[in-house]
């Protein structure tokens, strides 16, 4: 079984490694799952995860200079695949063998979760939604995080991916979500997995290089990633042919 | 509204208006800022919109297509981007008579808020504009930090224009579709 979901947001800002990490350390209790910084020109999944580090990453496979299991790194109850930060790096890597690495990932592990770019103004930025069966959309209840939101989706379901939920995320207490969250469900394809209050917790965590749920895992946002993890229903997909799908994935014909 | 052109400062295709407004607030630029949709496909997605800055803060809005000024005119200017930016200096003299026109006004955080969907540069905003733009705003703006009342209503509004979403959506899908090929996936 293996599915994988592509954290997407249209809008940079809006929390979405964070919670790409919440949410695979909260699917963990039920899951083995494993989470790639697919955002190879602005990585940052690294310093979440407590893997400024790491010797080798993402790039050097994307470069062919490392195999995907040199570059997997056991963290907080996850299987980590972090990429550089180096302009070197994102220069010498090749996007396209995301797919090699995707499908090598999908033999092991139950769920994976790409942390994609928060653009869709490249061919690198927009491969991990292209790759992913789902997308889960991290939103801000404004005007450009939502609309951004729009534009995500729309991608991924003209390249026949299809939209697993919604997460709120940095959400004021000023702010009433639910009437927000309401009208936003009635433009996507999938519902609220939750919504995610603004979190001085989150910011500590990410200061001191921990994942929030590893850093305060009592807190309201920690709760909220757990909530939206217990909503995600996982699809089985047929293991066997997991490796075919990925390295296989393209856009549908009919464009 | 009717500014002198001003010395050209910056010009680019930005994909965040956040960033143009946190850099416009960092520099303290007196002065104004013209943006323009590159999605001419959508609603209101044609003409230009204007706002104008006192060392940093947001004073004025204007919107060419519409010719709306105030908050309606930053809902106009509320499309996804790229957008085309163009800075140009002042100094405040010149902008003192525009300034006069109150119904252009706008809260100092409110593009902030609206085009850059960072509330926590409309709070740094608020913070740099002074106290008697803060108070004579009134109602319009969360001029309580944290007060988020009018921004929520502006996104409930923003969600009530099925028209406006449904033309970002379409305009999105044939975008997709047309980068599919051109991306050779």
């Amino acid at each position: 079984m293996v599915e994988v979901f592509a954290v997407a947001s249209g809008k940079g800002g809006t929390g979405k490694t964070t919670s790409t990490v919440a949410l695979g350390m909260a699917l963990s209790d039920r899951y083995d799952v494993t989470v790639v910084d697919a955002d190879t020109g602005m990585a940052n999944l690294l310093f979440h995860a407590g893997l400024s580090d790491a010797e080798t990453t993402l790039h050097d496979v994307l470069a062919d200079d490392a195999p995907v299991e040199a570059a997997t790194y056991d963290r907080f109850g996850l299987t980590v695949v972090p990429c550089g930060t180096s302009l070197d790096g994102f220069r010498d890597a090749d996007p396209d063998r995301l797919r090699d690495v995707v499908a090598t990932l999908a033999k092991d592990t139950d769920i994976i979760l790409l942390d994609s770019p928060p653009a869709l103004d490249s061919r690198t930025a927009v491969l991990p939604i292209v790759l992913a069966d789902r997308i889960v959309v991290v939103l801000q209840p404004t005007i450009p995080a939502i609309s951004d939101g729009l534009k995500v989706q729309e991608y991924a379901t003209t390249y026949d991916t299809d939209v697993a939920g919604l997460l709120f995320n940095k959400v004021r207490e000023s702010e009433s979500i639910e009437q927000v969250s309401e009208k936003t469900e009635r433009y996507f394809d999938g519902p609220t997995l939750a919504s995610v209050p603004e979190s001085e917790r989150a910011r500590e965590a990410r200061r001191a290089g921990r994942p929030l749920l590893a850093h305060a895992p009592e807190c309201e946002a920690a709760s909220a990633y757990r909530e939206a993890a217990e909503s995600l229903t996982v699809r089985n997909g047929a293991a066997a042919d997991a490796a075919d799908r990925f390295q296989s994935a393209v856009i549908p014909e009919s464009l | 509204m009717k500014l002198p052109r001003g010395r050209l400062d910056k010009s680019r295709v930005v994909t965040d208006l956040r960033d143009t407004l946190a850099d416009v607030l960092d520099r303290e630029l007196t002065g104004y800022a013209v943006f323009e949709s590159q999605e001419t496909l959508l609603l209101d997605g044609e003409g230009r919109g204007v706002i104008t800055f006192t060392d940093g803060v947001p004073v004025l809005a204007y919107h060419t297509g519409t010719d709306r000024g105030g908050p309606p005119a930053l809902a106009d200017l509320a499309v996804p981007g790229p957008y085309h930016v163009s800075l140009y200096a002042l100094d405040a003299a010149d902008l003192e008579s525009a300034h006069g026109a109150g119904e252009l006004q706008v809260p100092p955080g409110m593009p902030a808020e609206r085009l850059g969907g960072d509330p926590a540069l409309a709070d740094s905003t608020r913070r740099a504009a002074p106290d008697e733009r803060l108070s004579a705003m009134g109602d319009g703006d969360a001029a309580v930090p944290g007060d988020g009342t009018a921004e929520q209503s502006a996104v409930e509004a923003f969600l009530d224009d099925a028209e406006k979403i449904e033309a970002i959506k379409q305009q999105a899908r044939s975008e997709a579709r047309e980068r599919a090929q051109e991306w050779d996936f």
